[in-house]
């Protein structure tokens, strides 16, 4: 994982998360782990084509999903409907927006696929050949992992 | 699923008084040096005050004396100077002490206190691991917690039976003394040989468990030669030989370390790199710099590439798994006063300090990687990788010197640690210089 590439995910996750839920937010160490990660149970993904490609996945437990839905919403949603569902990809698509605005600027180009939600039990994912970064964030309502398995192009 | 999880919580709820009562190995406690210890109780005979016992001149210093035991006559060892542990002087002159029974005779040791007899189950007792310290690890016959204790088991037919004398307790001194012995014939010399070689185990373990040092065929030779060394050095200094901290582990890894791999190449040893990749031609240059920590190191090779090849096209993947090192490398700032003269065409001066300019910048792809994990880089003329190898497991070497052999070119050159060599040496070809240890691929 290039060195530029890790700030603007850890940032933009930090901002997005502090904003939306207006609660204390704190960022567990960063590490890397190959290939297959094991999934909490609700995953977004956000695919990424270009000088730069490979993908995103936001990973948190169904309950913090709802919890955090919930806040988003300013209602209390009792399961993971569709509202819910929408409402974590809008999470996705804000982190990885302003992370990808980010990289912009930094001169990388490159395009976004919209979210995609998987939820289940007992689910992994396995992306070949990229290690991937774990940046875990911790939130009143538990942890919502932020897994970047992206690099350049070769 | 949750009924499977309370029956087995269950279970283990019922096991445990089980547990608990079964106490087949008894055990003397007694602290020596602020640790705790024990001793089988089959071995004690009593336990004792020692107060007045009978000099013995030119014995060791941990005999204290002898003493008449009702009649008796027994040796008195401190054990507390047999370990080279404290002794706290005690006012009245009445030392704690156990009373042992050996297969051949009877021995007094002085502890600084007798704690008391517990019964444990000896399927408890876990072996002993190599760092427990101030104790060579085989006296030591296992370890066993007890009411959150955690109790070293003495083996005392190790310390003062048959095969070893008491003449010749302690490995350093049996070392010394076999040495000083050593036109001696018999038996002396071979021993001696025996006891270095155990010492060496030793540190090896402890390098590993301080530092993640592993001690391969990629490191022998390195660690033969500072084994003579140390040992004269800590003789010299009276210090026992083993490593007991990660400070004393940097201490013996000292000269181990690479010059010039966490600050910018000085002009005469970018020199002798220059000679090293004088073979190698072509218009595309790749280079892969796993381990290289701040990059000091990637942006002296880069700058020396371009100096060499103005126009080739070059690419630098330069990793490591240290996040804090390997973040605040692309950002580098060099506060060196007089900078290599290599390096100064690439240098602007900034507010903070010297920084690069983004000519080299712009060849380097700084990442953040483990090298265990998937490596993607294309095939590379240069892999610098120096003193990175060594500090992975033995099988990790092995993988990692594999795969820098098919990631090479042919003709490629591999640099490692100034200490380090390749364990399959027939698969390269050595073209080391005075300031680096250097491999080229041997394609035959």
């Amino acid at each position: 994982m290039r060195v530029e590439y890790i700030n603007p995910f850890v940032e933009s996750a930090y901002n997005v998360l502090k904003e939306v839920l207006n609660c204390q937010v704190s960022r567990g160490e960063l590490y890397l782990k190959s290939t297959s990660t094991p999934v909490l149970g609700v995953a977004a993904l956000v695919g990424l084509a270009g000088d730069v490609e490979g993908r995103i996945l936001f990973d948190m437990s169904k309950d913090t999903a709802i919890k955090v839905a919930s806040v988003m919403n300013g209602e209390e949603l009792k399961e993971l409907d569709d509202l819910a569902k929408a409402t974590i990809t809008e999470l996705a698509n804000m982190i990885t927006a302003q992370a990808v605005t980010k990289l912009h600027d930094l001169g990388f180009k490159f395009d976004l696929t919209p979210p995609a939600i998987f939820t289940g039990d007992n689910m992994e994912v396995t992306t070949a050949e990229v290690e991937a970064l774990i940046v875990p964030m911790v939130i009143p309502y538990g942890k919502v992992e932020i897994n970047v398995a992206i690099r350049e192009r070769l | 699923m949750s009924n499977t999880i309370e029956k087995t919580v269950l279970m283990d709820q019922e096991k445990l008084p089980v547990k608990q009562i079964k106490q087949d190995f008894k055990m003397v406690t007694f602290s020596l040096g602020g640790k705790d210890y024990g001793i089988d109780i089959m071995k004690v005979k009593e336990i004792a005050k020692f107060s007045q016992f009978t000099y013995v001149p030119n014995t060791p210093p941990f005999v204290r004396g002898v003493y008449n035991l009702r009649g008796e006559i027994i040796s008195i060892i401190d054990l507390r100077i047999f370990f080279h542990l404290p002794v706290e002087k005690r006012k009245d002159g009445v030392e704690n002490g156990l009373i042992l029974r050996l297969e051949d005779y009877i021995i007094g040791v002085i502890v600084d206190s007798i704690d008391k007899v517990v019964g444990i189950d000896s399927e408890d007792i876990q072996p002993p691991h190599p760092i427990f310290g101030d104790i060579n690890v085989k006296y030591i016959s296992g370890v066993v917690e007890y009411n959150g204790t955690l109790y070293l088991i003495l083996d005392v037919e190790k310390l003062f039976g048959k095969e070893q004398t008491v003449q010749k307790p302690h490995p350093l001194e049996a070392l010394e003394l076999s040495l000083a012995e050593k036109p001696s014939i018999g038996v002396t010399p071979k021993e001696s040989v025996t006891v270095g070689h155990t010492e060496k185990d030793f540190i090896r373990e402890t390098l590993k468990t301080f530092k993640s040092f592993h001690v391969t065929p990629v490191n022998e030779k390195w660690l033969d030669e500072r084994f003579e060394q140390w040992r004269a050095e800590r003789g010299k200094q009276g210090r026992d030989l083993q490593i007991k901290s990660v400070d004393e582990a940097d201490e013996f890894l000292r000269t181990f370390y690479s010059s010039y791999t966490d600050a910018v190449w000085p002009d005469e040893f970018a020199e002798s790199f220059l000679e090293l990749i004088q073979e190698l031609s072509g218009r595309v240059f790749s280079v892969w710099n796993p381990g290289c920590g701040k990059g000091y190191e990637t942006y002296s090779v880069t700058a020396l590439f371009l100096n060499k090849f103005p126009d080739a096209v070059l690419k630098v993947w330069a990793m490591d798994n240290d996040l804090l090192s390997i973040s605040t490398a692309p950002n580098l700032l060099l506060q060196l006063e007089n900078l290599p003269t290599y390096l100064l065409p690439y240098t602007v001066k900034g507010k903070q300090g010297i920084g690069i300019t983004s000519q080299l910048k712009d060849r380097i792809f700084f990442e953040y990687h483990d090298i265990l994990h998937v490596n993607v880089v294309p095939e590379c003329d240069l892999i610098l990788a120096r003193d990175l190898v060594s500090f992975l497991s033995p099988a990790d070497q092995a993988k990692v010197l594999e795969e820098f052999y098919d990631k090479l070119k042919p003709n490629g050159i591999l640099i490692l640690g100034n200490n380090e060599e390749p364990i399959e040496m027939a698969k390269w070809v050595r073209i080391s210089n005075k300031n680096f240890s250097a491999y080229r691929k041997n394609i035959e």
